[in-house]
This record gives C-alpha cells, sequence and structure tokens, in this order.
C-alpha cells in the first residue's frame, strides 16, 4: 500500500475508466427511465450478457483472424449490435407491456429479467469467469507500470459520451427522444410513432451498456454475479446524479468510479461498502441527486 | 337466500363461504391441508411442508409491506437471514459445551431473533421509510446486499461463506414430523397475531397508506411513523420464520441474506396472490412444490423460475388467489341472479382480503 506519485496515478487512471465505464451503463439506465419510466433492474445483467457476447465474439474472430488486438474491434461492434437488437425485441415483446402497469408490477419484470438472463449466462458460457488478454506493454509512467488500454477505454467512453450528446442534442432522432421525455403525448399527436421511439431506446440504453462491457473485458474478468455489484454502483450512479440527467450520470460515474479505485487501496474488502454508504446517504438527504429535479416524498 | 339451489351439495359451501368470507375459508382451507399433510405418505412430504411453512411465514411478512403497504422490498431476506444467524449464533454457543441444545434453550434460541431482527429493522426502516416506490426498492436491495456483504465478510463472528454448521434441534425435534407441527404451531400462532394486525385499524392504515399516502397525512396520520412500526413489524416476523429455518436445515449460509432470497419472498406473495391475506402461503405452497419438482429436472432454477414469474406478472398479475375469487364471484352471481346482490366484503382493494 504506497502512497507514491506512481500509484496514485495508477489509481486515478483505474478510476477514470471504471467510471467511463460506470457512464456508459448508467447512462443506458438513466435514459430508459427518462423516457418510459421503467427502472431497468435487470441492466447490469443485460450488461454482463453483453460482455459474455463480446467474449465469444472475439474467440470466433481470434480463429478466424488469428491477431489478438485487431480482433477485439469487431467483436465488441457485432457485440453491441446484437445487443442492440436484443433489447429491441426485448421491449416490443415484454417491457411494452409494463408502462400501464403500476410500479411494483414493473419491478418485479425486471428482477425476473436478472433471473432470467443471469441463468441464460451461465447456461451458455458455464460457471467459469471469462477475461481477454490483450498483448499490450505496460507503459511506465511516474514510476508506476500503466495499462494503456486505459486511455483507450476512458477515449472511447468519453467518445461515445460525446456522440451520445451530440446524438441527443444535435439530430433530429435525438430531439425527439428529449420531447419524448417531456411529452409522449404531443410527439405521438405529431404523428411520430411512439412505439419505435421507446423501442430504439431501449435498444440504445441496452447497447451501449454492452459496448461499456465489452471494451471494459480486457481489464477486468466478468463473472456470475458481478452484475448484482454493478447494478448497485449503477444505481449510485443514477441517484447521485439525478434520474434523467446525462450530464449527473457523467459526474457521478466519474465520482464513483474514483472513489471505488482509491476505497481498493485503502481497503479492498469494504470499497463496495463505501459506495454503498454514499448511496444511502445522498437517498436520505437529497433523493434527487446533484442534477436531477427536486422531489418531494 | 334459501332458492332451491342452494339445497344442492354446493350451497353448503357457498353459505360458508358466504357467512365468514372468502379469505377466511380459504385460510381453513389451507391450514386444514397442512396439518394432515405428514399423513401423506413419505418423509419428504413433511420436509417439504416444513419448507412451505417457513417460508410463507416469510412470504406473509414481506406482504405486509408489498400488499397492504403497497411498497415492494428486495431486502427482505436479510430479516430474515439475520433472524437465522441469530438462532444459529445462540444454538451454537449452547452447544460449546459438546452434545445438544436443551428444550427451554432452544426456544430461547429461535425467541431472542425477534427482538434482534427488530432492532435491525428499526435501524434500516429509519432510512427506507424515507422513501417510497422507486427509491425504496433500490434502498431496501442495497441495504440487503450490506448486510449480506456483512455476514459474508465478517469471518471470525459469522464464518462467512462457510456459514455455521451442525445446528441440532433438541432430541424430540429431530423427528421431521415433530419439528413440523412445531413449526406448523409456531407459525400459526404468528398468523394469528397477523390476522389481528391486518383487521384492525392499523392495518387499514397501512392500506390507506397504500393508496394515498398524501391524503393520509392530511387526515392526521404519521405517515412515517405508521410506515416505521409495519416495516420493524414484518422484519420481525421475517426473522421468526429464519429462525425457524437454520436448525430445520441444521446450517445456515450468507446466501439466506441475499437478493435471491428476498426475489424468493416477493414470487411467492406474487404467485399466490398478494391482496389476499393467505396469498403468500399458497404462493408458498405453489413455489415450493415448484422448486421442489423441477430441481429434481435442471440445475436452472433461476432460468425456470424468472420465465414463470414474467408469465404471471404479464397475465396473472393479481396471483392464484384472484382467479379464485373471481370464478367464485361469477359462481355465486350466477347462482343469486335475480336477487339483490350485496356480496360481504372481500373485494380485493379494500374490504377484508
Amino acid at each position: 500500500m504506497t502512497f507514491d506519485v506512481g500509484s496514485i496515478l495508477l489509481q486515478l487512471f483505474s478510476g477514470l475508466s471504471r467510471g467511463m465505464m460506470l457512464f456508459l451503463l448508467s447512462s443506458g439506465l438513466s435514459l430508459i427511465f427518462g423516457v418510459m419510466n421503467i427502472l431497468n433492474f435487470a441492466h447490469a445483467t443485460l450488461w454482463l450478457f453483453g460482455g459474455y457476447l463480446t467474449y465469444s465474439f472475439m474467440q470466433a474472430f481470434v480463429k478466424t483472424l488469428g491477431n489478438q488486438a485487431l480482433a477485439i474491434l469487431p467483436a465488441i461492434v457485432l457485440a453491441t449490435g446484437v445487443m442492440f437488437l436484443l433489447g429491441v425485441v426485448l421491449e416490443r415483446f415484454i417491457v411494452r407491456r409494463m408502462y400501464p402497469r403500476e410500479l411494483p408490477e414493473q419491478l418485479l419484470l425486471t428482477f425476473a429479467l436478472i433471473l432470467i438472463f443471469g441463468d441464460l449466462i451461465k447456461l451458455i458460457w458455464g460457471v467459469e469467469n471469462r477475461r481477454i488478454f490483450l498483448p499490450i506493454e505496460p507503459m511506465e509512467i511516474m514510476g508506476s507500470f500503466i495499462n494503456p488500454y486505459f486511455f483507450i477505454i476512458i477515449g472511447s467512453g468519453a467518445g461515445v459520451a460525446l456522440g451520445l450528446w451530440w446524438f441527443l442534442h444535435r439530430t433530429r432522432y435525438g430531439k425527439i427522444v428529449r420531447a419524448a421525455v417531456f411529452s409522449r403525448d404531443m410527439v405521438s399527436a405529431l404523428g411520430i410513432r411512439i412505439p419505435f421511439i421507446y423501442a430504439g431506446v431501449y435498444g440504445l440504453g441496452i447497447a451501449i451498456a454492452a459496448f461499456s462491457a465489452g471494451v471494459f473485458l480486457p481489464i477486468m474478468p466478468i463473472g456470475l454475479g458481478v452484475d448484482m455489484d454493478l447494478i448497485i454502483q449503477c444505481f449510485a450512479v443514477v441517484v447521485i446524479g439525478g434520474f434523467g440527467s446525462i450530464l449527473g450520470t457523467f459526474v457521478a460515474s466519474l465520482i464513483v468510479g474514483i472513489v471505488y479505485s482509491f476505497s481498493i487501496l485503502i481497503w479492498p474488502d469494504g470499497a463496495l461498502a463505501i459506495i454503498f454508504l454514499i448511496l444511502v446517504g445522498v437517498l436520505i438527504w437529497r433523493p434527487w441527486g446533484l442534477f436531477g429535479t427536486e422531489m418531494r416524498f | 337466500m334459501i332458492t332451491g339451489q342452494s339445497m344442492k351439495a354446493g350451497g353448503c359451501a357457498t353459505r360458508l363461504l358466504e357467512r365468514l368470507g372468502f379469505s377466511e375459508v380459504v385460510t381453513l382451507g389451507l391450514g386444514i391441508v397442512l396439518v394432515l399433510l405428514p399423513l401423506l405418505p413419505g418423509e419428504y412430504v413433511v420436509v417439504v411442508g416444513a419448507e412451505i411453512i417457513i417460508l410463507g411465514l416469510f412470504a406473509m411478512s414481506f406482504n405486509l409491506l408489498y400488499g397492504y403497504m403497497g411498497e415492494i422490498s428486495f431486502g427482505h431476506a436479510a430479516f430474515y437471514g439475520l433472524g437465522a444467524y441469530t438462532t444459529a449464533l445462540l444454538m451454537r454457543y449452547f452447544q460449546s459445551d459438546g452434545g445438544e441444545v436443551g428444550y427451554f434453550q432452544f426456544i430461547f434460541a429461535v425467541l431472542m431473533a425477534v427482538p434482534v431482527t427488530a432492532l435491525g429493522s428499526l435501524i434500516v426502516g429509519y432510512f427506507c421509510i424515507r422513501l417510497t416506490g422507486i427509491y425504496f426498492a433500490m434502498l431496501s436491495l442495497a441495504f440487503g446486499e450490506l448486510l449480506f456483504y456483512i455476514v459474508f465478510s465478517w469471518y471470525s463472528f459469522t464464518k462467512g461463506d462457510d456459514g455455521i454448521q451442525g445446528l441440532l434441534p433438541p432430541p424430540r425435534f429431530q423427528n421431521i414430523t415433530y419439528y413440523y407441527y412445531f413449526s406448523l404451531a409456531v407459525v400459526a400462532v404468528a398468523m394469528a397475531v397477523l390476522w389481528r394486525i391486518t383487521n384492525s385499524p392499523f392495518g387499514y392504515t397501512l392500506r390507506m397508506l397504500r393508496e394515498n399516502k398524501n391524503r393520509a397525512a392530511f387526515l392526521g396520520i404519521n405517515v412515517r411513523t405508521c410506515m416505521l412500526v409495519n416495516f420493524v413489524i414484518a422484519g420481525a416476523f421475517a426473522g421468526l420464520a429464519g429462525a425457524l429455518w437454520g436448525p430445520f436445515q441444521r446450517s445456515v449460509s450468507p446466501v439466506l441474506l441475499g437478493s435471491m432470497n428476498s426475489g424468493t419472498a416477493v414470487f411467492m406473495t406474487l404467485i399466490g396472490g398478494a391482496r389476499y391475506f393467505c396469498g403468500p402461503i399458497l404462493g408458498s405452497i405453489i413455489y415450493t412444490a415448484l422448486n421442489g419438482y423441477i430441481t429434481l429436472y435442471t440445475v436452472y432454477w433461476p432460468l425456470t423460475i424468472g420465465l414463470i414469474i414474467l408469465l404471471v406478472v404479464l397475465f396473472l398479475p393479481g396471483g392464484v388467489l384472484s382467479v379464485v375469487d373471481k370464478w367464485l364471484r361469477t359462481a355465486r352471481t350466477r347462482r343469486l341472479s335475480g336477487q339483490d346482490i350485496s356480496l360481504r366484503g372481500d373485494h380485493p382493494s379494500g374490504g377484508r382480503a
């Protein structure tokens, strides 16, 4: 447990990349909640599913292409695409029926999805952890070896974040999505097909999550049960940042990511507990988070 | 009301139904079934029966929060597990000089789970009841996972992932049939208490909280206090159920506090019917039977139950009892057609259920 600049830098980058991954994961959750008012408990489980899928595609591409480093890119792209379609199908056939229902039933449904997809993972891939090894040399910075892949994660995370922002604020479709958050009825009164929008948003949310899983795979092994750890962190992020606010999600995920990273340095076993305590604290004193709209209970 | 039709055999049951009410009849029916269960051949039936009863109490305690108060808690198993561990640790302590636990010590160990769990749920509830809806669900899940995590990590006290093994009830209760009736007695008393609670002014206040908290506050009800009291009661009963589970299984493990177990209570309540007093018990019977049967064929139990829950939520959100209730209602209406029908109570959203 050294406190020199090198190890702090290492934890900082680790935390930043974790924050990016969390941001991508949570922005999907926030988006789905903002547009459709459904809290997708199964989000982290679908993240995990996407991760496993990326792993499998990676294996397949390595066999055909032979080069490890090159194979990961098409694997991620393909997995993201597949998960987008899966999200659309899920929304169309299952989630859609829950809109007129009450909250407990919606939560129950998404909880059931956790069980289903969690076990599907076990069924398809078995119980072993999976990870990807990329032949990348660690760089030396200030006396500590940092995996340059961190930069790739941070870069791609920021890229997707910017892309999402650009999509929501600069394209016609994105503006329709934002309008649907604001007033679903007016949007459909304008002749725009709301069901397609909802399906698309759900698919997008899942796809972004799957992308983050795939990108993060070289750093962190995935296994059964990781989804439950992650969903708590995800809740922490959307609660701290405020539901429906992408900026809030961004800030909050960086906070959670870095806090988690440094907690590992200080108290390895309790890193999740610290995140949890922050979550509890925010839920008690400011449930609407940093950037959310104030609500009264 | 006495028409030619009521002279048929069905008429007796109908009059019983009308005299007592739907929930009472279901309770009576289930009670008879459970009392007579050990008469079925084989020891395994009794083992499954004990599971049904104990988990049924656990689900009933959950339903206090969900069916009556309208909040869904995904961390309720934390109290169940807390009760189980309390009893386990006490029994371990009593057993420490080798050999077996005396009867008084055993009863004491079981009963001590109640105040300990009540204290735990007081602490957790203090934070949870400040929120509703999604936030309540998230916070309860988070607390559940935190408590699981604590029990899992605190090896020196709880033996972590190894769990606590070798819990033997006193000699006579080691016979599964005796333990079954012991549990049945305990649960029956607990259910009587629950019946009194849910059919009291407090119980009706809970229903009002479920429907409209703002309105309740305007009527002068201290919403937070009521919710907290209910949370503590629910936690205490969950702890009692957990206390019975440990000696039954002869061991406890941190899984008892986890979210999968919390989900079990939720699923049982959902399958049986959340708006009926006995819904969770019926749900426990169905769920445990499904579990016992399906796990013989496949290890993918979460997948199966997840799919079943999916179907139930989509197509049968009121649970089995809502279907039965509706069917009986239609049958009664047909039988009494032509007369002015005023059915007593038993309306799911309001009355006695």
